[in-house]
Formats: structure tokens, sequence, C-alpha cells
């Protein structure tokens, strides 16, 4: 046995002076009595008449010997030196995910969770080492590797939850880089295991030592899962506000569904959602200026955070087009058919079109490039795509229907003569594919949103199919600069809110949801500007100079609203982690020592009053 | 008959009680008691031949009609029975809540009292001696008030020896209550001198705590030998049977002045307990062993309970 602390030894030094006390004569109270007869059989053990005489077994004295040298014993920390065994290293991830939050365990599964982390800290020998890693928002190192208690409990005291969905998988590989060239390594995480995303991760070379303590044992909650607010569609000047809200208990639940818009109450509809379904519900209101919506229910349930959602809305505008063309018809038909739509038809483009919201290039080679968002039909320009080759008659053969542009576009019965065609480019994802390479891409180039086509409409049949206009109407409402926007106005929580700058702004400033203002610094040079404190819930308030920008933070996550807690986890393709049922390991051999001194002292204490009470 | 000691009621139920003695009554004077000596009385006991020089009032002449002898009736002679009540008036019985001593005084007047129903004889024994301890007190001339009051117990003590009839009671119940109690009491020392001093042997009542280190087994030998009917009541005040002092506790005996420290608790009063009862046990082996009745009475037990029932269900008198 070794001592951390040898030091401590030398309060063995106390257990004279216990003796000593011993040894001085006792103070007794004087008692007259008829006769010592009947107490002889008491005296032998107790007599003590002179000071210094010799020391009596004493149970009292035995007792406070004991419990002294147990506690000078504990003090030093005594250890068992386990040979040729090298460090550990434990590896805490801590889910600070909004499901965290959920109250079916009390508390709250944070609480608990970090309770249960806390008694691994305790159980930490002497020379193992800790690492903590806050799962939230972002993956976060708590508390780099150390075997110093304190910092370790300070590290976890500080962890806060989020609002925002699991984000497991970067804490995993975070966790792994860390246990990598260890032996002796554990990462421990402790969740409810709403984490879909776990599958997609694979460990590089041995499996990951990963332990998982499941957190949380009812599913009771009602979250909204989606929210939007479109124009009606069948009257211009209404907001639709679609909200889609799921039961994700056993039992079927009611609630009433509230709409405020501005924090003033529009509408209130009682509603009873079946056990695990989702009821999508859609509100009609009139708004006459910038406003943000908030839909919520008043169900008490297990998970609060998301039984409120909001969105920023804008009032609507006008869409301004210029079409490019050397003479489409069906094309422009399309374009018009747009709700508020302002079309400008040009056969060549000289400017950058800074006026429009976007350009429709239509076979046409610009003399200038537009600077805006473009849906280029059978255009080259070798700063969007390269290795272009042309083919003839490529069949489609796949489309991505998940994609907005192609929502309700098939293209099944889609000829195309020829048609120009590119590796998919870093920026772009492909819509689609003909067996040589895409035929259609979309995506954002740095601040610009492109739609490239690779053939000539004309040169095809599309124009004849269903799928034309709707894909025209579809890249209309994807191209325009003002949706873009209200869509970077909902922003997931956890995830960084970006907004364009206009110009050089030096600093600005964000309300919070709770109230308080956060200035922020803003690099001169930088044309965009990003805020990634976002981990709670709610509407924040921008300000950069004098414009002032409303987004809306949610948490809008099925997985996350679906607080029960899943036995397994599904890491990588064929990894299933089972949650554990194991608890704080070896404990530091002090403790066990400070207990018998406890012990003893409480027997010191009742023998002491059974002798003398 | 107003008594300090006793109470009228107790008085008049104790009138209906006499002292049973085992054995015949050894008393040359004579009394109420059944003896071996023939003499005059209403019993008959056996006849013998006439012989000359007979009374002739004894003669049975029915006797002499039928058998035409002289036969001469016998009768037992009665004579009295000498009952020596020990009284321990040591320091040690000044103790307790009622004091024992003042319980020893009441059981002593009973007993007596009894006895003076039955015509017999009472001498109450005080121990320690009053005189012989006195005067291994300190130098310094006595307080005058404490000489008249010594004188007074002295004359008390002497009036005591010999107590006989019922019409005595009260100055009996009197010198009784005259008595005090101190010093140290050898009780082995005062049973065997009052074996000896005794001219015939009768019924002993021995009331005492016992607490004498010396020990109680040769007096007590002494007057079984002597043949007496020993009756013993043995007086223990409640805090001697459950002590309320707890503590570290510097004892002091009252009698012997020896100093003793012990530490005693609640959790020890079992123990303290048993000790009392080994001790009590022994008494009662040793008396039981020579035909002693031995009785064990808490001072603070009513007196009715111990005269009326308990004496007289063990047949000291009846």
């Amino acid at each position: 046995m070794h001592f951390l602390a040898p030091a401590a030894l030398a309060f063995a030094a106390t257990i004279p002076v216990v003796v000593l006390f011993y040894l001085l004569k006792r103070k007794r109270v004087v008692k007259l009595v008829s006769s010592t007869m009947l107490w002889q059989r008491f005296l032998a053990e107790t007599q003590a008449s002179a000071p210094f005489q010799k020391l009596r077994k004493n149970w009292l004295l035995i007792l406070q010997i004991l419990l002294l040298a147990l506690s000078v014993f504990a003090l030093s920390r005594p250890y068992f030196a386990a040979k040729a065994k090298p460090a550990e290293l434990r590896v805490i991830i801590l889910d600070a995910s909004a499901s965290m939050q959920a109250t079916d365990e009390s508390p709250s599964r944070f609480e608990k969770a970090r309770g249960e982390a806390l008694k691994w800290v305790d159980s930490l020998a002497g020379s193992d080492q800790m690492v903590i890693l806050l799962a939230g928002a972002n993956a976060e190192v708590k508390q780099s590797a150390t075997s110093e208690k304190a910092s370790l409990r300070r590290a976890l005291q500080a962890c806060l939850c989020s609002d925002s969905p699991t984000r497991l998988l970067p804490a995993l590989r975070m966790a792994e880089s860390l246990v990598r060239d260890q032996k002796n390594a554990e990462v421990h995480l402790f969740s409810d295991g709403a984490a879909p995303e776990l599958s997609e991760f694979e460990s590089k070379d041995r499996p990951l030592p990963l332990i998982y303590h499941r957190v949380g044992k009812g599913s009771n909650n009602l979250g909204i899962t989606g929210l939007d607010t479109r124009a009606n569609p069948d009257d211009a000047r209404q907001r639709a506000v679609y909200a889609n809200i799921g039961n994700f208990s056993t039992n079927s639940l009611e609630t009433e569904v509230e709409l405020l818009l501005d924090d003033r109450l529009l509408e209130r509809r009682p509603l009873t959602i079946p056990a695990g379904e989702a009821s999508p519900q859609v509100f009609l209101a009139t708004q006459s200026r910038d406003g943000v919506f908030t839909v919520r229910l008043t169900a008490k349930d297990d998970l609060a955070v998301d039984n409120q959602a909001s969105i920023a809305s804008l009032l609507p505008k006008p869409v301004k087009v210029l079409l490019v063309t050397r003479g489409n018809r069906f094309l422009e038909k399309a374009l018009r058919a747009a709700a508020d739509m302002e079309l400008a038809v040009a056969a060549n483009l000289t400017d950058p079109a800074a006026g429009f919201d976007f350009v429709v290039l239509d076979d046409v080679a610009p003399t200038t490039w537009p600077q805006g968002n473009v849906l280029a039909i059978h255009v080259l320009n070798t700063n969007w795509v390269e290795t272009v080759a042309s083919v003839e008659g490529p069949p489609i053969v796949d489309w991505r229907t998940s994609h907005p542009l192609m929502r309700y576009a098939a293209f099944d019965n889609v000829q195309v003569k020829e048609s120009y065609t590119a590796k998919t480019p870093s920026w772009a994802l492909s819509l689609a594919d003909a067996p040589q390479a895409s035929l259609i891409l979309a995506g954002d180039l740095g601040r610009q949103r492109l739609v490239w086509i690779g053939f000539d409409i004309l040169e095809s049949n599309w124009p004849l199919r269903v799928s034309f206009p709707i894909f025209i109407a579809n890249a209309v409402e994807w191209l325009n600069p003002a949706n873009a926007k209200t869509s970077q106005l909902l922003v997931k929580a956890g995830e960084a809110f970006r907004l364009a700058l206009g110009r050089s702004e030096t600093s600005a400033q964000v309300t919070l949801p709770g109230g308080q203002t956060r200035t922020v610094p803003i690099d001169p040079k930088a044309s965009e500007f990003v805020f990634g404190d976002t981990a709670k819930q709610g509407v924040y308030r921008l300000r950069i100079g004098t414009n002032d920008t409303v987004f809306c933070v949610n948490l809008l996550d099925a997985a996350e609203s679906n607080i029960k807690p899943r036995d397994e986890l599904q890491l990588g393709k064929y990894t299933k982690i089972r949650a554990t049922s194991m608890q704080r390991a070896n404990m530091e051999v002090w403790r066990t020592f400070a207990g018998l001194a406890l012990l003893v002292l409480l027997g010191e204490w009742w023998y002491y009053h059974r002798r003398t009470v | 008959m107003s008594s300090p000691l006793l109470t009228p009621e107790l008085l008049r139920r104790l009138e209906q009680f006499q002292l049973l003695a085992a054995r015949r009554a050894k008393s040359s004077a004579k009394g109420e008691r059944r003896s071996r000596a023939r003499g005059q009385s209403v019993e008959f006991a056996d006849y013998r031949d006439y012989v000359p020089g007979d009374d002739f009032r004894y003669l049975d002449w029915n006797l002499y009609g039928r058998l035409e002898r002289l036969f001469l009736k016998l009768y037992e002679e009665e004579r009295e029975l000498p009952v020596r009540i020990f009284l321990d008036a040591s320091e040690s019985m000044t103790f307790g809540e009622p004091r024992k001593f003042d319980f020893a005084r009441q059981v002593a007047a009973a007993v007596g009292y009894v006895a003076l129903s039955g015509f017999d004889r009472v001498s109450v024994i005080p121990f320690p001696e009053l005189a012989a301890e006195r005067r291994l007190q300190p130098a310094g001339a006595p307080h005058l008030a404490d000489r008249a009051a010594r004188l007074a117990e002295l004359a008390a003590r002497g009036a005591l020896r010999s107590v006989r009839g019922k019409r005595s009671a009260i100055q009996f119940f009197a010198n009784l209550s005259a008595l005090t109690a101190g010093g140290s009491a050898n009780l082995n020392q005062a049973l065997r001198r009052g074996a000896l001093e005794a001219r015939q042997p009768g019924v002993a009542v021995l009331l005492s705590d016992f607490l004498d280190p010396a020990g109680y087994e040769s007096g007590l030998s002494a007057l079984v030998a002597r043949g007496f009917q020993v009756d013993l009541v043995q007086i223990l005040s409640p805090e001697e049977l459950a002590p309320v002092a707890f503590g570290d506790l510097r004892l002091v005996d009252s009698e012997s002045g020896a100093v003793q420290e012990v530490t005693f608790g609640r959790y020890r009063m079992k123990a303290y307990q048993q000790s009392v009862q080994n001790f009590l046990q022994r008494l009662r082996e040793f008396c039981q062993s020579r035909g002693i009745n031995f009785f064990t009475a808490n001072s603070n037990t009513p007196l009715e309970e111990l005269l009326l029932k308990q004496l007289r269900k063990a047949e000291v008198w009846g």
C-alpha cells in the first residue's frame, strides 16, 4: 500500500495526546452511599485515583485511538498500486440536446446525467484521466484530460443544456480521436439515445469502446416538428401558417394549439392526436406588416422546449425577373404564371442586372454575367461547371425528388435531343442524371444561387409535360432572394444565423430571447454576418446600423421531440450499443477508512452515552 | 392508642395474630405458651402413678373408681416465649426514602406488639451499642442538648431490653421512637453476643440491610445453634435496588468512609441489579439451609403488605 499524502501521517502525533488525557485523573461527582458492597463489581475496571497512574483497559480509549488511526489513515490517502496497469482514459460525453431537458427524470434528464457523470468522476482512480465533452449544439471540450477531480467537477457543473437537436456525431469523432492511441480507454455516453445520425458513424480502425448510459424513462411529449409560412395560394392577401404537431407518447393526447402574431392571440383550436401520430395544422391569418408568428401548445408534457415555435414572416413583394432569351414562349408563359411576377424580357444582358431578383438565361451567353441568382438553360460558364461535354439523346435515369426544385416534378417521360453534361461541382447538387453525367444542377455558389439546365428545353419534349411549369414555379420560388431570406430567418437551435451584409459594418447588436443584449463586433471586410450563439430557442432581434432583422430559433426536430429513451444505439451500419447498467467503478481506499472512522465515532458515542446517561 | 410508628387500624388487625413458635417454649417464667414442662394449666398431658406426697387435687377419681388404683393427672405447663428483636441501627440504615431505619422500627414495633399481645416477653437489641460507638467520636465536649438526647436514648435502650404485657405497648413504642441510628455495625458480633446473652432461646427477629462487609454467616449460625427460631427481614432502600446517580462517581461508604470510584450508566443497571440479586440469593440460600425465615423488603413497600401478607403466609405468626 502506498500513500498519496504521506504528510498526513504526522497527524498520528495526536494519538499520544488522547492517551495522555486518559492517564490524567478524571473529575468525579462525590456521592455518599449506604455501602459500597453492592458496587464491588464495578470498581475493578475503572478505578483511577492518582494522576499518571497505570493505564487500564478502557473501551472508550481503544475506540478513540482506533478512530484517530483510521482518520489519519484516510487523510494520508492510501492506495494499492496495481502493477503494469497503465492509466485509463475515460471520455465522458454529456448529451446536452433539447430532449435532455425532459422532466420525466427529476429534476431533468440532463441533471440526472450530470449526477451520474459526477459519480464517475468521484470513482476516478488515482492516475486515471478523464475528459469531459459536452454534445450540445456543438461538440465542446469542457475539460481536457486530467485526473484532477475538482477541475472535472467544476467542468461538469458548468455544463448547460441547450435547445438544439442532438449532435453526437462530432463528439463521438472527437472522443475517437482522443482514445485512438490509448489501450485502456472508455467512452461514456450519457444520453437518451435520440441521435439518429449515429448510424453514419464508422470507426476508423477498431471499434469505439463506447459505454452508453441511458437516461430517461418516459415518452410523454407533444411537439411542434415543422413550421412554415407562405402566401395563401387562394388569397394572396392572407398568410398560411403551416405547423406539424406530433404526439410521441403512447397515449392519445389532447391539447390546444394557439397561433400568435407578435404576441397577439389570433386563433386557438383544440386538438386530439392519437398516439404516435402527427397532425398537420394550417392557420390562415391576415398580416399587414412584417411580424413573427408563434405556434404554441398549451398541454403540459415532459418536454417544454418543443411546445412553442416561432417564424418571422415578411410581407410578400413582387418578384422581378429578367428573361434573356431569343424567344421561348413556353418559358415565358410558365414564368408569367407565377404569382406576383414582374417579368422583363431582353435579348442580351450587358449589365449585372442589379435591379432584378433573378435572371433567366435561355440559351444565351450574356455579354455580362449577372451578379444575382440565375436560372441558366443550355448555357456554358466555366466558372460554374467544368469538363463540359455534349451528349446525344441522354436518357434521364434518376432525379432527386426530395429537393424543393423537384417537388411534384417527375421526369419519367421527358426526352432530350442533345445536352451539355457536367461533372457535379462541389457547390451544387445534381437534380437529374443521365448515365454519363448530370443534366440539371442547383446550388449556392458564393452568394449566388444557381440552377443550371444542360439542355435546350426547346429541343426536348419537357415543355409539353406537366412537370415543366411545376419546375419553373419551384424555381421562381427557390431563386427568389426574398424567400431565401425568409428561410434564413428560421434557424434551427444550435445552427449559425447568417445574414449578407450590404455594406461594411463594425458591430451588431443582438437581443436574445431572454432579453439580454449582446454586441457582436464585425470585421469591416466581411460580407456576411454570422451569429452562432443560438443554443436557446426563441425570437432574436438583430440591429446592424439602422437595419432591424428578426430571426427565430426553433427546435423543429421530430427525432428530438421523440423523447422515448432508446435502449440501443445504432453505431455505424453494423454496431449496436446497448444501454449499460454499469455503475461507477472502484472507489478510492480512503473513503473506506473515513467511513469506518465514522462508524467507530458513532460506536464511541453510543458507548459513552450508555455508560454515563 | 395512637402511635407514630403504627396506625391504630394496623394495631387492631395485629391483635388478631399470635407468634407461632415451632419449638416448645423453654422459658422459666409462666406464660401462655405450651412447654415440655408439666405444671398447671387446662391442657391435659399424661397420667402417672401416685406417689406419696403428691397433691390430691390432681388425682383422677374416676379412674380410681374403675381400676381402684391412684393415678395423678398431669397438665402441660404454659410458659412465655422470649422474643428478641435485633435492630440494625448502623449508619447505613439511615439511607433511603423512606429511611430503612424507620421501616425497621415499624416492623420491630409490629412484631413487638404481636408478642406483647400474646403475653410474651420482648427484647429489642439495637446494634451497634450507643455508648461504645460515641466514645470513638472526635474529642471535644458534646453539646448539652446532645448529651441529654444521648442519655434519653440510653434510657430507652435500657427499657427495651425486656418488655412484657400489653399495657407496656405505649411505652414500648415511645422507646422505639427514641432510638437513633449511626455508627458502624458489626452484625456477626452483635448476633453472637445476643445468642450468648439469652438465658432461654426463643424467637429472634433480625431487622437489617445485611450490608456488612464482614458478612453475616457466623452471627446467624450462632443464633441457630443456640436454639433460636430466627426470622430475618432484610430491608433495602429503592436507591440500593436501582441507583439513580449516573456518570463518573466517587462513592463514599457511609460506615467505613472508604472511597471507591465507578463509572456507571443506565446500560449497566442490569449488571448492578444482577449483583444485588446474587447477594440476596446467597443470603436466601444460607437462610434456607438453616431453617431461617427470610424476607426482603424495599423500604417503600407498604407495611401492611409485609406484616399482614408475607409474614402470615410464612407462618411467622397466625
